[in-house]
């Protein structure tokens, strides 16, 4: 309704991180909101569908994060474990598109963000606002899901790391503190080509919400997996991490996997509705398709 | 002189739409004290309404408020009186308006529309067209029937009450008898801009700008609503982003309510819907429900058709009863029957009331010839254009109405044609040809479209256009015919600039305001080219027949001759249309010349269909259709690719998604249309078979046409990948997977 208000809007841009958390605090320990405002592109659509702020009230403030370098990091970090993939918060998914090091060692991000909105949305929408917003239908957030990505926030109290284990709690909400800014997701790096899929089905070929996306990354040695993370983005109220279906997969050598038992496994693991997009039956059909066609990649019967 | 009909030369509105500096309603600047204007609709599809109240918390003062009781007449002058301005006391549908409002400040206006309750004691809506025939008055004192038409030939053609059996018993006696049921949904128009205008009063009368396809049908509503002389009435169309029907009859509502709330704050007004009102608010294609039986010989030789049409009208009449009538004479699709009975009924229910939209009515009926075809081809073994191709209108054939084709009759060429450019016999041939889980088929569609007004409607519409002679050797064509994006002022210039013998850069298009232009009745019915288009044609020739006999007088340039004459006292024609002798019609059996001519098509659809998700996705497109003359031959390929494509989303995706006569998906987000990444190649052949009474040569009317063969040839190829028959719209993946467990049972 109310995209009239904007004009009465404060964008501010922080100069620095630690004065941004800082800021946030403040007005967090008053009860005022704070926006932090990344690409727009669900905030904005947010406000189009919110009621006009009754006069007289103080509106919000709005803090463009885009350009705050501690959150624009995309770089492979080395240590003790393995390569570590750092994607800062407010990088967009064209960032993720175009970057060598992602499609080389990170593909299933890069398959993602080309099928995020279309390209006028890819330029402005980023991970951290994605990750946010925490909508089931977010395909960002099923590919971090299925990297078991580390999620680091900042805020007065310093940063913390969230496992995407710990992350989600319900439907649009997280364990993140209302006062903690993203700042980046960190992803052990899976093997120089690992197998990976990303399969998104919507109602068109871009600028589509899915009715079902899969996202997942697997190591397979000797026959057997060894590393094993799905994402799956519309089929329940959090981002469907389905563990029954990675119990499975990692409980057996893949060839000694059926159709029948996956189809039963996902049917454990998700729990899809009927709406405006699409109807539970469809969902569910999908899932399993996408499940099976996954797993078939990975050495799985039928 | 370079003629430059059948050149395609660059649309003249071109560059400014592409600079982005052309100038749309919501685009111009505001005028000194203008208000805003924002509505408060229903929210409730069917009740009584109580009363309205007005939150104190707002100071209401420097806000306008109009309501039904200021509006008298409080009525939509339209072919019935039905539709209030503003709804009194009885709610009808769920977007019915209620309050205006008008403010300077928009978001204290919001804030304002969001403070005023109606107080509504609801009713269970009627929602079914088939059960509103027998439900209680959607509105009171008028029947749910809003419309109907029965068309008769043969066997068929003995009376109303006798026919239903004799096109029964006409039935009986054929070799092969196949029947189905046919439906189809809502789809909106979406073009790019929604509606919007602007109005304002002064000494002059009312003045109204805005985004507008017909401004005469705004002109006559305007004069009605606030009892006014013609002439103070004063209707200027802004640069306009698509219409496809949309904004045929809708801005005359959006009109009265703008100059209402002008009128009572005394400036002007600016109401610019956003989209999610465009579309609740505005019109949309009726969903009709087709049920179709057909008997023909053993050897596919097609006999008698019998189909009975319901379409769901909406609240109100609207034009509904043109767009059904249009339906009914397209259902008997481009084939010969020998016996035809077509029973045509439109129905009341509480919602929104359903309009123009590109095709209007025959896209319905043909995607159930269509689909129909396909399933007595399957009955008959046979391959389906091979049926088609067999029973296909030519010349010398009479359609269900009993028109005599007498000249200009292409559709064999188009079926040939698309058939060879596809390749569909071997790929049929080949059969589907499936790679992994991935399904790929083709099917075909073939059909006509009617150009210009039904039966005898141009003779009563007189349509006029005028062409000034201009000084320095120019000509300005005056016509109310717009550009709503399709290209008629680039080809109307093409068309006057041959026919005086002129450059293309000689010729001038008058701003679109009714007090400066002639009334060329309506842009729709595919009818602006080739009926104004003739209408301009005429009127420069006779301007350049005066230029000319003055340079036999005197000598001279065009442009010297031109100029004495124009020093001697104004140099115009105003023509109006006189329909061909041969057009007769009779209103009363619905027989005769239905439309002065059709335009032929052939559409083939590929596609590929993944067996797990059952996604459709387009991936060739040919066609070839019968244009007449292509005066322009890019946009005349514009028109039919971009109808195409419009006709790939009412077939795949579009769906108004319903709740208790509420729309759940008004957003683009949900309602889901084509985009660019959506569309396939189109191999687009025109096939130029002259209209003898049509401008530059012989063009039709082909506006409309290419919204009918899409979907049931997007059906066709998914049936023929598939196995996977689906005789309701649109062909989704959920309605697939579900007629695949009804085959697999
Ligand atoms: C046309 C269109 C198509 C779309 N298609 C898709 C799609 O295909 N798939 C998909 O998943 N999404 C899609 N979206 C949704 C949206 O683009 C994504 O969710 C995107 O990632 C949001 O990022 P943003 O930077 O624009 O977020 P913003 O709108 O800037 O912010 C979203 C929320 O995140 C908060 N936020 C932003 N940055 C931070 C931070 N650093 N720390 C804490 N909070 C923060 C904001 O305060 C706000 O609440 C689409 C949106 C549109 C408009």
């Amino acid at each position: 309704m109310s995209l009239t208000d904007l004009e009465s809007y404060e964008l501010l841009h922080a100069p620095s991180l630690a004065a941004l958390v800082a800021l946030v605090a403040d007005r967090h320990a008053s009860g005022l909101h704070t926006v932090l405002l990344a690409g727009g592109t669900d905030w904005l659509v947010e406000q189009e569908s919110r009621p006009p702020l009754p006069s007289g009230v103080e509106h919000p403030v709005v803090l463009d994060v885009s350009r705050m370098p501690e959150l624009r990091a995309l770089e492979v970090v080395s240590g003790e474990g393995g390569d570590r993939l750092r994607v800062g918060a407010a990088v967009t998914y064209l960032e993720l598109r175009r970057s060598a090091v992602v499609g080389e060692r990170a593909p299933l991000l890069a398959r993602m963000a080309a099928d995020v909105g279309a390209l006028q949305i890819q330029a402005r929408g980023t991970i951290g606002g994605n990750l946010a917003t925490a909508s089931p239908a977010a395909d960002g957030v099923a590919a971090l899901a299925a990297l078991d990505a580390d999620v680091l926030v900042e805020s007065v109290r310093g940063r913390r790391t969230i496992p995407f284990s710990a992350l989600q709690t319900g439907y649009k909400t997280s364990t993140r503190a209302p006062d903690e800014v993203l700042v980046a997701v960190e992803i052990a790096l899976p093997s120089r080509g690992a197998p990976f899929v990303w399969r998104k089905v919507a109602a068109r070929r871009a600028q589509a919400i899915s009715k079902v996306a899969l996202a997942g990354v697997a190591e397979v040695e000797d026959g057997r997996v060894t590393r094993f993370g799905v994402g799956m983005a519309s089929v329940a109220p959090v981002t469907a991490r389905l563990p029954t279906v990675r119990a499975l997969a990692l409980s057996r050598p893949i060839a000694e996997i059926d159709a029948a038992s996956v189809d039963r496994a996902v049917e454990a693991d998700v729990s899809p509705i009927d709406d405006v997009r699409s109807t539970r039956d469809y969902r569910l059909h999908c899932a399993k398709a996408l499940v099976r066609a996954w797993l078939r990649q990975l050495g799985a019967r039928g | 002189m370079q003629p430059s009909v059948g050149v395609s030369v660059p649309r003249v509105d071109g560059a400014a739409k592409v600079a982005g500096t052309a100038l749309y309603v919501d685009d111009l600047p505001p005028l000194p004290g203008e208000l805003h204007g924002v509505t408060v609709r229903s929210r409730v599809a069917r009740g009584r309404l109580r009363g309205v109240t007005f939150d104190p918390a707002i100071d209401w003062s420097d806000v306008t408020i109009v309501r039904a009781e200021d509006v008298t007449p409080n009525v939509v002058a339209l072919i019935v009186d039905d539709q209030p301005v503003l709804a009194a006391d009885v709610i009808r549908h769920a977007y019915e308006p209620v309050v205006l409002l008008a403010c300077a400040d928009r978001a204290k206006l919001a804030r304002a529309a969001a403070a005023v309750t109606l107080e509504v004691d609801p009713l269970p809506p009627i929602l079914d067209p088939e059960a509103a025939l027998s439900a209680d008055a959607v509105v009171e004192g008028r029947s749910n029937l809003q419309k109907r038409y029965l068309i008769t030939k043969g066997a068929a053609d003995v009376g109303d009450e006798a026919s239903l059996a004799a096109i029964e018993a006409a039935l009986a006696g054929c070799e092969v008898v196949v029947r189905g049921r046919y439906t189809t949904t809502h789809q909106e128009q979406l073009y790019l801009e929604p509606q919007g205008l602007i109005a304002r009063w002064d000494d002059h009368g009312v003045h109204v700008v805005g985004s507008i396809q017909c401004p005469y049908y705004v002109h006559k509503a305007l004069t009605k609503g606030f009892d006014l002389p013609a002439d103070r009435v004063h209707v200027t169309q802004a640069v306009t982003g698509g219409g496809f029907g949309g904004k045929e009859e809708y801005p005359s509502v959006l009109a009265l309510h703008a100059a209402l709330l002008a009128r009572k704050s005394g400036r002007p007004v600016r109401m610019i819907y956003d989209r999610k009102e465009d579309l609740e608010a505005t019109t949309k294609r009726h969903p009709a429900i087709c049920d179709v039986a057909t008997g023909c010989d053993r050897d596919g030789t097609l006999r008698v058709l019998a189909m009975r049409v319901v379409m769901d009208g909406g609240a109100y009449v609207t034009l509904t009863p043109v767009v059904l009538s249009r339906g009914a004479l397209h259902a008997a699709g481009a084939y010969r029957w020998r016996d035809a009975r077509i029973e045509a009924l439109a129905a009341a229910t509480n919602t929104p009331p359903n309009g123009a939209f590109r095709g209007f009515g025959a896209p319905q009926t043909i995607w159930a010839i269509e689909r129909h075809l396909d399933a007595v081809a399957r009955e008959l073994g046979r391959d389906p254009l091979d049926l088609r191709r067999q029973n296909l209108l030519t010349i010398g054939d009479t359609t269900a109405t009993g028109q005599k084709l007498a000249f200009s009759v292409a559709g064999l060429e188009c079926l040939d044609k698309a058939r060879a450019d596809s390749g569909y016999d071997e790929k049929r041939r080949r059969g589907p040809v499936a790679t992994g889980r991935v399904a790929r088929g083709i099917g075909a569609a073939t059909f006509l479209h009617g150009a210009g007004f039904t039966g005898s409607g141009e003779r009563n519409l007189k349509g006029k256009a005028a062409v000034d002679l201009v000084a320095g050797g120019r000509l300005l064509i005056r016509t109310g015919s717009t550009d709503i994006g399709q290209g008629t002022e680039t080809v109307f210039r093409q068309i006057v600039a041959d026919a005086a013998g002129l450059p293309i850069g000689a010729v001038d298009y008058a701003p679109v305001c009714t007090t400066h232009v002639p009334d060329s009745g309506p842009t729709v019915a595919s009818r602006t080219i080739m009926i104004v288009g003739s209408i301009v044609e005429s009127a420069a020739r006779k301007v350049a027949a005066r230029v000319a006999a003055e340079r036999d007088r005197a000598g001279g340039t065009f442009a010297e001759a031109g100029d004495r004459l124009i020093a001697a006292g104004e140099v115009t024609e105003l023509v109006q249309y006189v329909s061909p002798d041969y057009v007769k019609w009779d209103d009363a059996t619905y027989k005769g010349d239905a439309y002065p001519v059709f335009a032929w098509s052939c559409f083939i659809a590929e596609v590929d269909v993944d067996l797990d998700t059952f996604e459709t996705t387009v991936v060739g497109f040919w066609s070839a259709t019968d244009v007449g003359r292509a005066v322009n031959p890019v946009l005349c390929v514009g028109q039919i690719e971009g109808g195409a494509l419009q006709a790939l989303g009412w077939a795949l995706t579009e769906e108004i998604v319903w709740k208790d006569g509420l729309i759940q998906n008004p957003r683009l987000t949900n309602y889901i249309i084509p985009t660019a990444l959506d569309a396939p190649h189109m191999t687009t052949a025109l096939i130029e078979e002259p209209f003898p009474f049509g401008p530059g040569g012989g063009a039709k009317g082909i506006g409309e046409l290419p919204m009918d063969g899409g979907a049931p040839a997007v059906a066709a190829a998914i049936e023929h990948a598939t196995g996977l028959s689906l005789g309701a719209l649109p062909l989704s993946p959920e309605r697939l997977l579900a007629a695949s467990r009804r085959n697999a049972l």
